[in-house]
């Protein structure tokens, strides 16, 4: 035992003599997977970067009375007990470089296809104060998707948050890349410049790279930037990038961009924020999250909005749920933070019903407010008559057709057009005035009616 | 300002502090001064010479050593008619840019009521939603909570509320935002100012981006506010509260931070007072009074859930706003069962109504059970009087929707306001089959019906 402390006094003295500033150097005493504990490094500020001598590099997440916690980042070699950490004087930044664009790139700001760091960057917080509540504006600018089951039923706005959940394979992803590549058409016609970032919160390189080659394909990465979190990194990174990317955002932002932000997915990041509260110690709550689950989400997606210069933020967070149900509690938690979700369903997507929308459990809370004059009232009708057709079906499913009133045949034959009309294929985008044409047909024809 | 310690150890969400001073007290205010940058503190636990204090703001960048002070006078509000039409974040502070007229501040803890000073009168108070006038009346003095899962229309009704109640009656309110939405906060202090209703209505907003002792702060800062126009102006006042559970999520987040340990599900040990400590101001005297909607968020949609039940106990009435309902495209999504008041009692709101409620909860219990039935059997089969009740319920159902006028973008439809008495009638009409010659989708969305369908032909049905 006295051994250990001695090896510090020892070392300590050893350090003084040779003129080293001891307060800005610590030795690791505690190693608990990727957070380690420091004995020393009395000058670090909160959240400081720090390097392990040659072993790689962390952030500073806890100062102790008598020593400091700190989170790994890189790790080139396996970190043991007598290590030398030393302080950086500086922040964990991020890294922002407009070359970025079109690339796939790490926390440290590493462009992954050609393995080097950018030429012109600028170091920015990980995490910025959040935005004040007096320099955001109104929402309702619209976001186009191309998707005639988001455009005209449930509507987007630049600058809202607007949550995509459902099970495995039910096309979520698929919602946030079409909308990525729809916006190179909307481009054109946008009066700000469009810039969309796609963040993977601990994906397979290989899902990271079909993605890629899928944006790629499309022209779409002439203004996407992909800022990732591999499966395999260590946990704080990948706790970390979705607040990187959306640092990433802000100064595009306040550059007086339309970004859209895509975080896929937030159930992934809820568990690694879990694993390393827990092991950092931390109190477990609600299904052994920690309390401050809800506060973490909510800051981040804050983070959307139609800011005050005309810029704005959108993020399409994705959730993955199991069983299709939506009311666990990190999917209410974040329900309860978005403008709105679009709920995916294996059931639809079973009957071939695609993109797999459960229009019953989705909702958008600007509504109307974020469409153009021209869609929003059909947007409307469309929306009511609808989901009561999906209503009355499950009701009258059994009933007799030939019993049933004029009224009622009509309303199950027209909600039945309607599906159709809603289904779409993938990277196939309507403009609103294809959607506007396609349903007005429907809503012209005889027997259809709009009461109200 | 005097120095009372410094800096030993920091974590995300807490400091501590090495007191030179013993005359440091819980709910004291430090402030320190690190690269430019202000950081402040509330004291909010003790032991010995050390001292756990909740930062106001996020600590990154700040480092061990660093001397704090005492601010005194604590954390304080505006105490004065200047508030009206103002903007505050949790702490007090104008975040609208306006200079503050008065000087006169209060501190946010200071006042609590006796049960001599508490007074309970019973003057009705109609909210124009029919749903709600209907199963859950309010009267003025009233704790209404609002009570739904995620993404079932809280907000929505909350908004709605303030339209119709503050609108109509002109008297004072206080908004209290807790961890809601910052885009929210702002569209209603945008469309306050729009419509010119700001000049008597004051906001505090401790929004969901903000640090868990910004949001357990905003509800102090507001009472005080209402406190003042009760207490000093003698006003009738509206408390309007988005969202009150967050004020408990808040809570426990701090107290995970202070290693206390939880009870089920994370919830701190001193929940239960914590809410108290609040809801014991919310209360009326005989010079003035505080009529409170309370939104009230049931995580994992689970009502059972502690903290929902520990405010549920301080309510004169609930609203519970449900997810199967909301499924079915029926707006306000009211669950009818689960909703209840106070004053449904026949001596407070008349024979008429109570008895309207009693039989229309029947048809809709009975209703219940019979779409159970018709999921295996059919409606063919069902029996002429359950027939009857089952085309009645629908129609009462789709009668209790109501377009709203938060929602008009939404719905396309006009929001309408509803007189009880209409209500009463309608209803009334509906029970005795005034309507059952009508397509049902014709009470969806309605204001008012009033023996409409006499002017209908021949029955479409039988």
């Amino acid at each position: 035992m006295g051994t250990h402390i001695e090896d510090l006094v020892n070392q300590k003295v050893e350090q003084i003599k040779n003129k080293e500033n001891i307060f800005d150097s610590g030795t690791v005493i505690k190693v608990k997977d990727y957070i380690i504990e420091v004995s020393g490094l009395e000058n670090v500020t909160y959240f400081e970067k720090v390097t392990i001598w040659e072993k790689g590099m962390g952030y500073v997440n806890q100062i102790n009375e008598n020593s400091v916690t700190v989170a790994i980042v890189k790790e080139n070699a396996p970190i043991k007990i007598g290590d030398i950490v030393k302080t950086t004087g500086e922040q964990f930044k991020a890294v922002f470089a407009k070359e970025a664009i079109g690339r796939i790139v790490d926390i440290f700001g590493t462009d992954l296809l050609s393995g080097k760091a950018f030429e012109k960057i600028k170091y920015i917080n990980i995490e910025n104060e959040t935005i004040p509540i007096m320099d955001r504006r109104e929402v309702k600018r619209p976001m186009l998707t191309g998707i005639a089951g988001i455009d005209l039923i449930y509507p987007i706005g630049k600058g809202q948050r607007q949550l995509i959940i459902g099970d495995k394979k039910t096309g979520k992803t698929q919602i946030a890349l079409d909308t990525i590549v729809n916006q190179g058409s909307e481009r054109a016609e946008s009066e700000n410049d469009v810039v969309c970032i796609y963040i993977a919160v601990g994906k397979t390189k290989k899902e990271i790279k079909t993605i890629y080659n899928e944006l790629l394909k499309r022209g779409a990465l002439s203004y996407t930037t992909m800022v990732v979190a591999t499966n395999d990194d260590k946990q704080p990174v990948v706790s970390l990038i979705p607040f990187v990317g959306l640092s990433i955002a802000e100064e595009y932002m306040k550059m007086k961009k339309d970004v859209i932000v895509v975080i896929d997915d937030l159930k992934k990041h809820a568990d690694t924020y879990r694993e390393i509260s827990l092991i950092s110690g931390k109190t477990p709550g609600r299904e052994a999250y920690p309390a401050d689950i809800f506060y973490l989400h909510a800051r981040l997606l804050e983070k959307g909005c139609q800011y005050k210069n005309g810029g704005s933020i959108t993020i399409l967070p994705i959730v993955e749920t199991k069983g299709g149900d939506i009311t666990d509690y990190i999917s209410t938690n974040i329900i309860s933070i978005t403008d709105g979700q679009i709920v995916m369903s294996e059931k639809e997507f079973a009957k071939g019903n695609k993109p797999a929308i459960n229009y019953k459990n989705s909702v958008s809370r600007l509504g109307g407010a974020v469409q153009k004059a021209e869609i929003k009232s059909l947007g409307a009708q469309i929306r009511r008559t609808f989901l009561s057709y999906l209503e009355t079906k499950e009701v009258y499913e059994l009933a007799n057709m030939d019993e049933m009133t004029e009224e009622l045949r009509n309303k199950m034959k027209i909600g039945a057009q309607m599906q159709e009309a809603l289904n779409q294929p993938k990277f196939m985008p309507l403009s609103n005035e294809e959607i506007i044409d396609k349903f007005e047909a429907i809503v012209k024809q005889e027997g259809y009616t709009n009461e109200n | 300002m005097k120095v009372v310690g410094k800096i030993i150890s920091i974590s995300e969400l807490s400091v501590k502090v090495l007191l030179k001073d013993d005359n440091v007290e819980l709910r004291d205010i430090l402030v320190c001064n690190f690269n430019d940058q202000e950081y402040k503190f509330e004291v909010v636990e003790l032991e010995e010479n050390i001292a756990s204090l909740l930062p106001f703001k996020r600590v990154n960048g700040l480092k061990k050593g660093i001397e704090v002070s005492l601010d005194e006078g604590g954390l304080q509000m505006e105490y004065s008619s200047s508030i009206l039409g103002r903007i505050y974040n949790s702490y007090g502070d104008g975040i609208d840019g306006v200079k503050a007229k008065s000087k006169t501040k209060r501190n946010v803890y200071d006042r609590t009521l006796s049960v001599a000073e508490i007074s309970v009168k019973n003057n009705p108070l109609w909210t124009g939603i029919k749903v709600i006038d209907f199963f859950a009346p309010l009267q003025k003095g009233y704790k209404m909570g609002l009570l739904g899962g995620a993404g079932v229309g809280k907000t929505v009704l909350i908004k709605e509320l303030i339209n119709n109640v503050y609108k109509k009656f002109q008297s004072n309110a206080i908004f209290i935002g807790v961890g809601e939405r910052s885009r929210e906060g702002k569209e209603l202090y945008d469309e306050m100012k729009a419509d010119d209703l700001l000049d008597k209505m004051s906001m505090v907003f401790g929004q969901m981006g903000e640090s868990p002792c910004a949001r357990s702060k905003a509800v102090y800062s507001g009472l005080t506010a209402a406190e003042y126009l009760r207490d000093e102006n003698n006003q009738d006042v509206l408390v309007f509260i988005d969202n009150i559970y967050r004020f408990i999520q808040a809570k426990s987040e701090i107290s995970t931070e202070l290693k206390r340990i939880p009870i089920e599900n994370g919830y701190p040990t001193t929940m239960a007072s914590d809410i108290s400590e609040v809801e014991e101001r919310i209360n009326s005297t005989e010079t003035g009074s505080i009529t409170s909607f309370q939104a009230i968020y049931i995580p994992a949609d689970d009502i059972t859930d502690d903290a929902v039940q520990s405010v549920t106990t301080h309510l004169d009435g609930q609203i519970v706003l449900d997810r199967k309902v909301a499924e079915k495209g029926l707006y306000p999504a009211i669950n009818v069962f689960k909703s209840s008041s106070k004053a449904i009692d026949p001596e407070k709101i008349g024979r008429r109504h109570y008895d309207l409620v009693q039989e229309t909860l029947k048809y809709l219990s009975r209703y219940e059970e019979l779409e159970e039935i018709i999921a295996v059997l059919g409606i063919d089969e069902l029996s002429e009087q359950d027939k009857l009740i089952f085309y009645r319920s629908r129609k009462l159902r789709n009668y209790f929707t109501q377009p709203l006028f938060v929602s008009e973008n939404y719905t396309g439809i006009k929001g309408e306001m509803v007189d009880i008495e209409d209500t009463l009638q309608d209803v009334e009409d509906i029970l005795n089959g005034v309507y059952d010659g009508i397509d049902e989708e014709k009470l969806l969305y309605r204001g008012k019906l009033n023996g409409e369908s006499r002017k209908e032909e021949e029955p479409i049905e039988q």
